[in-house]
């Protein structure tokens, strides 16, 4: 069943939280923000995790890393189960997985310098100490292209494309197998963002390292990835790999997110068909019954509102979360 | 040689911002007429922001207005006192930011707010501005309007505290709304909601709207025309569908470029910029993209370019026009 090329295995993912007693011993409402998920990323591959605010995708990164026990399901790193595992196998296999957030001025220590940042891992970990380690930190900075002599240097020093430069030199110390990506480059400036995904495909094809990319830039997404899965309200609704799923697109979710998305162009932006969602994403607190996309979609009948679909493939290769997809 | 069919309704003529003895919004020229949305482009500190706090007078204590005026009307908004500007704000001219729920006070309910800001114009009783803000909640797309009036902001979306923004902004049929990033904050299906609104005000109203941006998107989406700017100043001003065919400026091709596309190979490499945008104390006497430009000549270090007319009202500030060939094929 284990298939020892995949560096990520997820079963059956489920996150909840709230429920038991809250305030004066009173069961609050559960929040379903991960429902049953499954997912597997390859040795080098990107899959693309795309979504809105709310749908899920932090809490589930935060459950692959082990910061978040989920409630029930496997997440295997490497072959290695992570949930249930004590303190020191967890630590083990953190080794394997990294995270890159959005904020690079939040990521950093303002007081470090970023030589000591990027060090730490290696310093944790016993792997490197004195001239090695000087060395190893003046060489991560040049893989993500920064100078050696800038380990001395803080953060407010520099801007913030050389800033997530740092974050990625950092999360790449211990060498990990995958490095889960939050938005990586949403805080940039457009110029930089360039760059940066640059690197990040750059350091891909000479460390082999897989990325799980989470993200709602829908061009952003195409351009870096293999594989895209698309979560709402919890639960995957459509994945695909790239050219499957923005050549046929069939969820009527990834249709609406993908016609939402402005192309930077206004001959194609201003021909394409719009579908605009109406409403809000209701919350996962109080969950829709049947299709949890059923409140907004145009193609909702009443079977919708009854029976959830389930993930089915497609002939093309697709699994579609819909009756009428 | 203007194409101009409509007289501006706002025009902003040759405005400088002066942070700290460094010119931080450097002789900006832009006009947009009614029913018009004027897009201002750029990347953090290139003054978009600053120019579109002038327009209301809000300008922070550090920064000072050492020339140009902006014409509403006819009438000089940068000449007036707080007291005159006072009137004119929300009447005349209005802003909105990009944070709804931090521009909304969290202890007033929602409806009072956009009761404040009309009566603060009007001298209508309480339950005619109610009836007024129902009927804005209405034209923004609010369901439900009664019940959404009487709610504190912190039990809405974001995208419905946009609407609110909006509504407080537009409830006294002001002529200009000046939109600072709207949808930023926003997610991608909630951004379409909103810039479809906004086009229908533009359509039904004829507001015209001057949009502070950074996402080339979003501009190609609902913008007539396009100001780039950079480091302080206009580097191309152009009608949107001139700007994206055909740049005429290294930094507006460059940026295009970088823009992951549709046609692209998976993960190819896309142009870049290099370097950073240079800080106020960095800024040379020559053209400010000068140092991160692949056309640089030692005439575009020493010499700052003014804005060249290209025709049809395509507009560009740079010395080397005539090479953007060979930044296509930087690009490329």
């Amino acid at each position: 069943m284990s298939d020892t090329n995949n560096v990520l295995e997820i079963r059956d993912v489920t996150v909840h939280f709230g429920g038991r007693g809250g305030l004066l011993g009173k069961a609050g409402p559960v929040v379903k923000a991960v429902n049953g998920v499954n997912l597997d990323i390859g040795r080098g591959e990107t899959v693309a995790l795309v979504g809105e605010s709310g749908c899920g995708k932090s809490t589930l990164s935060n459950t692959i890393v082990g910061l978040q026990p989920p409630n029930s399901g496997s997440v295997r790193i490497g072959g290695e189960e992570v949930v249930g595992a004590d303190r020191r196998k967890l630590n083990d296999i953190r080794r394997k997985v990294q995270m890159i957030f959005q904020d690079p001025a939040l990521s950093l220590d303002p007081r470090s310098t970023i030589g000591a940042t990027i060090a730490e891992p290696l310093i944790v970990r016993r792997i490197a100490k004195g001239k090695a380690l000087t060395e190893r930190v003046a060489m991560l900075l040049q893989q993500v292209g920064l100078r050696p002599e800038h380990a001395d240097r803080y953060p407010h020093q520099f801007s913030g494309g050389q800033r997530q430069r740092v974050v990625i030199a950092r999360a790449l110390a211990l060498e990990p197998d995958l490095v889960i990506c939050d938005e990586p480059v949403s805080a940039l400036d457009v110029s930089v963002r360039a760059q940066v995904l640059n690197l990040l495909v750059a350091l891909q094809k000479r460390m082999g390292v897989s990325y799980l990319f989470v993200s709602h830039d829908l061009g952003v997404v195409r351009h870096i990835c293999d594989r895209v899965v698309v979560m709402y309200l919890g639960r995957f609704v459509e994945m695909a790999d790239r050219d499957t799923f923005f050549s046929s697109p069939k969820h009527p979710y990834t249709r609406a997110l993908m016609s939402a998305v402005p192309e930077a162009d206004p001959m194609i932006q201003r021909s394409k068909e719009r579908i605009i969602l109406h409403g809000e994403l209701p919350s996962p607190a109080n969950m829709p019954s049947g299709c949890p996309f059923h409140t907004r979609c145009p193609l909702a009948t009443e079977i919708c509102s009854e029976v959830r679909p389930e993930l089915t493939p497609r002939p093309d290769g697709a699994l579609v979360a819909c009756h009428h997809a | 040689m203007e194409m101009q069919v409509t007289d501006p309704l706002l025009s902003v003529d040759s405005l400088t911002i002066d942070i700290g003895g460094a010119n931080v919004v450097d002789d900006v020229s832009f006009s947009v007429a009614p029913g018009k949305v004027m897009a201002l482009v750029g990347e953090s500190g290139c003054g978009k922001s600053l120019t579109s706090y002038a327009m209301l007078g809000l300008l922070p204590p550090a920064a000072r207005r050492t020339a140009g005026r902006i014409l509403l009307q006819g009438e000089d908004l940068a000449a007036m006192t707080e007291r005159q500007f006072r009137k004119a704000r929300g009447k005349d001219i209005s802003i909105i930011f990009q944070e709804p729920t931090a521009s909304l006070d969290p202890l007033t309910t929602v409806g009072a707010q956009i009761v404040e800001a009309y009566r603060a114009h009007h001298g209508a009783s309480r339950a005619q501005a109610y009836e007024q803000a129902r009927q804005m909640l209405v034209d923004v797309g609010i369901a439900d309007p009664d019940r959404r009036l009487h709610q504190y902001p912190f039990e809405l979306s974001g995208g419905m505290c946009q609407r609110i923004m909006i509504s407080i902004a537009l409830i006294c049929g002001p002529r200009v709304l000046v939109a600072d990033e709207p949808t930023t904050a926003l997610d991608v299906t909630i951004q379409a909601q909103i810039l479809d609104l906004m086009k229908k005000l533009v359509a039904d109203r004829g507001t015209a709207i001057v949009l502070i941006t950074h996402d080339m998107g979003v501009v190609a989406d609902i913008a007539d025309d396009v100001a780039v700017m950079y480091a302080g100043r206009i580097a191309e001003i152009a009608p949107v569908h001139a700007l994206f065919q055909a740049p005429k400026h290294p930094y507006t091709a460059l940026l295009l470029a970088s823009v992951p596309k549709l046609e692209d190979a998976p993960k190819a490499d896309l142009a870049t910029i290099e370097g950073t945008v240079p800080t106020p104390n960095e800024f040379g006497v020559g053209c400010r993209f000068a140092d991160r430009c692949p056309l640089v000549t030692d005439k575009c270090r020493r010499e700052q370019p003014p804005l060249f007319d290209c025709g049809g009202g395509h507009r560009s500030a740079c010395w080397h026009i005539d090479r953007m060939v060979e930044i296509c094929e930087v690009a490329a």
